[in-house]
């Protein structure tokens, strides 16, 4: 539990009322508020979490980004963009009150200036709306702007909290491009902030089907004792996109599919897959143990990177039924463009748990369809009773969903009815949807309340990310070597990736799991 | 397959339920699938419960796919009477992909066919899967053991008693009988639910905390037929903030003295409108209140120096409804010993 839910919870009136974290009263500020990621996830959450009645009514939001604007013109772009993207209608009553919380500071990110007119306003906040010196910092501009802001906001004495506040600050992905640049990133962030102020958010762990993945292991009595290499054969992590690049062609180039969802989302579920039973639910209990599970992935020597990770770019091709073109077709990308859309990896952890046992991890754009799963692939039964033809049995597979339909199957194998003996796999299913009618917040939704509430559980630890990199960085040289780098392989849009993918399998006598 | 959900549906004889349901979904058109979490039955003695709890079932299915078992009770018929019928509840799925259908078995009891009701509600649960019961009568001696020790969690709403204390004493006599296992979910304290996360969120910081003990004064506004749902909110400020009833001076106020020994004294008036429609509490200079916005279904909540314009912030007001009521209790689980505090408090006014 988080301190300050510690604190709320410290309130006789809670007992019996709510369980979770209920933040303390606090200035937002926004800073690219007038980009895609306000717009679109980080109002349409606040307002939701406003009219559950989940935020206390002193929380402000401050939007600071360049552009000239006023307050009024800031809720009015506000108000029709949550109406856009709100996972719930907007009532105009509610959101009216919200707006009143809503204000615009117009600045360049690296104008001091800007700084402290913006602790000017905030102290004014305090006295006018009881935000009571509580400081949130979210960084929702470009990455090469956090470093002045930072600065900025050190210099401005904004991250040093007065007595009994506190001042956080949320950091958006990418953090950093290497393992040297998030260092860099590290110690910029440390100069300001400290490690208990800093919350690195990864959206995939605000995802209910990834929270759920701690209680479906340890809160099962079932799971658990097969949860190893003695009943495992593989694991694979799937995340595929029918979207291709859309507008993010520029950021793109910069990163690829193994920067953009490798390092982090896709490593963050493989953690919470492989992770070993926390000793509590503290923030650090779950992040220490998450943390090991990266340290134990086998490096890749240069030259295994080739054999062990597979990288594609998407052709030309039909999605859904409609032509769409291929990568380097697409805005603001290169047309001779080495930029990876697609990689498939194969992993090992080295611990006792997982000694031997594959974890294949492919993302992808351009794919049939938009699915992220986790599929756990148990042994074959022994050869006993029933695999004496030449055809064996299937194996029993466990695949949690993380989106969309989100839910647990269960794959085993039943006779068929009759006379003669066959077998056949069937599926036991779990639909969220189909059992709980509620629909789930929003990930930004439970991790904005989180970061209010000074519970980091769900973000990202420095030294998970830099472990991250580390164990990224070579196959990013490797791929950028001039001579005898691994080649980029192609897939036509709309198929399931190159044929190379398939052979990383097909080598361990496996294939992908077809969803 | 019916998907015209306010009937009944069709009918069955009682040995062949389980027989017919098979058919139901054998002979249903397209894709669907069936669903359930948990055991609900609903009792009434009421005459035309069956369609009403038909109605107030199709919704409550929306959100909780369950096996509903209706029952509708008269004990006072002449005729000693058993019919059943079943149905289905189909939705769209939230993501919209499929069709979710709930199962309900629909039961009249009629004369001495009535005391049937716990081998009828046993032989057609969904197993494993726990047991709701919403009893929607008074409760009566004798209370047969054998029921009440299967049920998991138990649902009424004592707004409709009207020997409080005569009701309570045989829900406390079921949980005996189920060895305390039984969960009390009493839809009067639901009602409250809103109004309590309006008026705790004042005090979550410890800050604001000195004012649990420097409360000199409130005043609870209730519409007709509610001062129960009035009286039980008061009676969780006492348990939860250590006051004691001192005396109830009149039926519309009470006097309590705080953990200090402090004298403060809590005004109930009846008007016009829903369950609760306002609470205003003072302490010192300033002023907490919650209260019904215009709209209807959200609260309005403020807190300033008295007399001040206040900043104010609307919350959630939850629905006085049958359908929102028993949603709401589905979705919250738990135990209720908060609710058993509050009763303690208030009982003898109730």
């Amino acid at each position: 539990m988080s301190k300050d839910a510690a604190i709320s919870q410290s309130n006789p009136l809670r007992i019996g009322l709510s369980t979770r974290a209920v933040p303390q009263p606090c200035a937002l500020v926004i800073f690219g508020a007038t980009g895609d990621l306000a717009h679109r996830k980080l109002i349409p959450a606040l307002y939701n979490l406003a009219a559950a009645g989940e935020l206390p009514p002193a929380v402000t939001v401050t939007g600071f980004a360049r552009r000239p604007k006023k307050d009024d013109g800031f809720r009015d772009e506000l108000a029709e963009t949550t109406k856009q993207f709100s996972r719930q209608p907007v009532r105009d009553e509610i959101w009216k009150t919200f707006a009143q919380s809503l204000f615009y500071h117009q600045s360049e990110f690296d104008d001091q200036e800007g700084y402290q007119s913006v602790a000017k306003r905030l102290e004014q906040v305090d006295k006018e709306r009881g935000t009571r010196g509580n400081r949130l910092f979210y960084f929702a501009a470009a990455p090469e702007q956090f470093e002045p802001i930072l600065k900025n906001l050190k210099a401005a004495g904004l991250n040093k909290p007065k007595e009994g506040s506190w001042a956080r600050v949320i950091i958006e992905k990418p953090f950093g491009r290497d393992l040297a640049s998030a260092r860099e990133l590290n110690r910029v962030v440390r100069d300001a902030f400290s490690e208990d102020q800093t919350y690195r958010i990864d959206h995939f762990l605000g995802k209910e089907t990834a929270q759920n993945i701690l209680v479906l292991r340890f809160a099962n009595a079932i799971f658990e004792p097969i949860w190893n290499a003695r009943y495992i054969d593989h694991v694979q992590i799937t995340a595929a996109e029918t979207l291709g690049v859309e507008a993010r062609g520029g950021y793109y180039e910069t990163a690829g599919a193994l920067r953009d969802m490798v390092q982090n989302h896709m490593l963050q579920l493989l953690c919470l897959v492989a992770m070993e039973p926390p000793t509590d639910l503290g923030a650090d209990s779950i992040r220490d143990e998450k943390v090991k599970v990266v340290r134990s992935l086998r490096r890749y020597a240069p030259q295994q990177v080739g054999k062990y990770v597979v990288r594609g770019q998407y052709t030309a091709g039909a999605v859904g039924g409609k032509p769409v073109v291929g990568y380097r077709e697409e805005e603001k990308v290169n047309p001779n463009s080495e930029t990876e859309t697609y990689v498939a990896l194969r992993l090992l952890v080295d611990n006792w748990r997982w000694s031997d046992v594959p974890i294949y991890v492919r993302v992808g754009k351009r794919l049939p369809k938009s699915a992220t799963e986790i599929s756990v692939h148990f042994k074959r039964a022994p050869m006993v009773l029933f695999n004496r033809d030449s055809t064996s049995l299937d194996q029993n597979v466990l695949v949690i969903r993380i989106q969309p339909d989100e839910g647990i199957s269960l794959r085993m194998m039943a006779k068929i009815p009759g006379t003669s003996l066959r077998i056949e796999p069937v599926k036991m299913d779990f639909h969220y949807g189909t059992s709980f009618g509620k629909a789930s917040p929003e990930a930004y939704e439970r991790l904005l309340l989180d970061a209010m509430s000074g519970d980091p559980t769900l973000f990202a630890r420095r030294d998970e990310v830099e472990e991250a990199w580390a164990f990224v960085d070579p196959i990013e040289h490797a791929w950028s070597q001039k001579e005898n780098a691994p080649p980029l392989c192609f897939y036509p849009a709309g198929s399931w990736g190159p044929e190379e993918a398939d052979e990383l399998l097909a080598c361990d006598g496996r294939t992908w799991r077809r969803l | 397959m019916p998907v015209e959900t306010y009937s009944v549906g069709l009918p069955v004889e009682i040995g062949q339920i389980d027989r017919e349901l098979k058919r139901l979904w054998a002979e249903g058109e397209g894709a669907m699938t069936r669903a359930s979490h948990i055991n609900l039955a609903v009792y009434s003695e009421e005459p035309g419960s069956l369609a009403r709890n038909t109605e107030i079932l199709s919704q409550i299915t929306e959100n909780h796919a369950c096996r509903a078992i209706v029952i509708a009770a008269d004990p006072s018929a002449e005729r000693d009477r058993v019919e059943a019928w079943i149905s289905a509840h189909c939705h769209i799925s939230g993501t919209g992909a499929k069709r979710v259908c709930s199962e309900q078995i629909s039961f009249l009891l009629e004369g001495a066919s009535v005391k049937l009701l716990p081998s009828i509600v046993f032989s057609q649960l969904d197993s494993d899967l726990p047991l709701y019961l919403w009893w929607q009568s008074d409760f009566a001696e004798p209370m047969d053991p054998q029921l009440w020790a299967w049920i998991d969690r138990l649902i009424y709403d004592s707004q409709r008693w009207r020997d409080f204390d005569g009701q309570m004493r045989l829900v406390e006599k079921a949980q005996r009988e189920a060895k305390q296992r039984i969960v009390l979910c009493d839809l009067n304290w639901t009602r409250l639910v809103h109004f309590r996360l309006a008026f705790a969120q004042f005090f979550d910081h410890p800050a604001s905390h000195h004012h649990f003990d420097e409360i000199e004064s409130g005043s609870v506004v209730f519409g007709h037929g509610y001062r129960s749902t009035a009286l039980l909110f008061v009676g969780w400020l006492a348990a939860q903030l250590g006051w004691e009833i001192s005396q109830a001076l009149a039926p519309e106020t009470i006097d309590l003295k705080n953990r200090e020994g402090k004298t403060l004294r809590i005004d109930l008036q009846e008007r016009e409108g829903s369950a609760i429609t306002w609470f205003m509490a003072h302490s010192g200079a300033l002023e907490f209140c919650v209260k019904m916005a215009g709209c209807g279904d959200l609260l309005e909540v403020c807190r300033g120096a008295r007399g001040e314009n206040h900043t104010h912030q609307l919350l959630p007001s939850g629905e006085n409804d049958p359908v929102k009521l028993v949603t709401e209790e589905l979705m919250r689980g738990g135990p209720h010993q908060v609710y058993v505090n509050a009763i303690e408090k208030v009982r003898s006014l109730l």
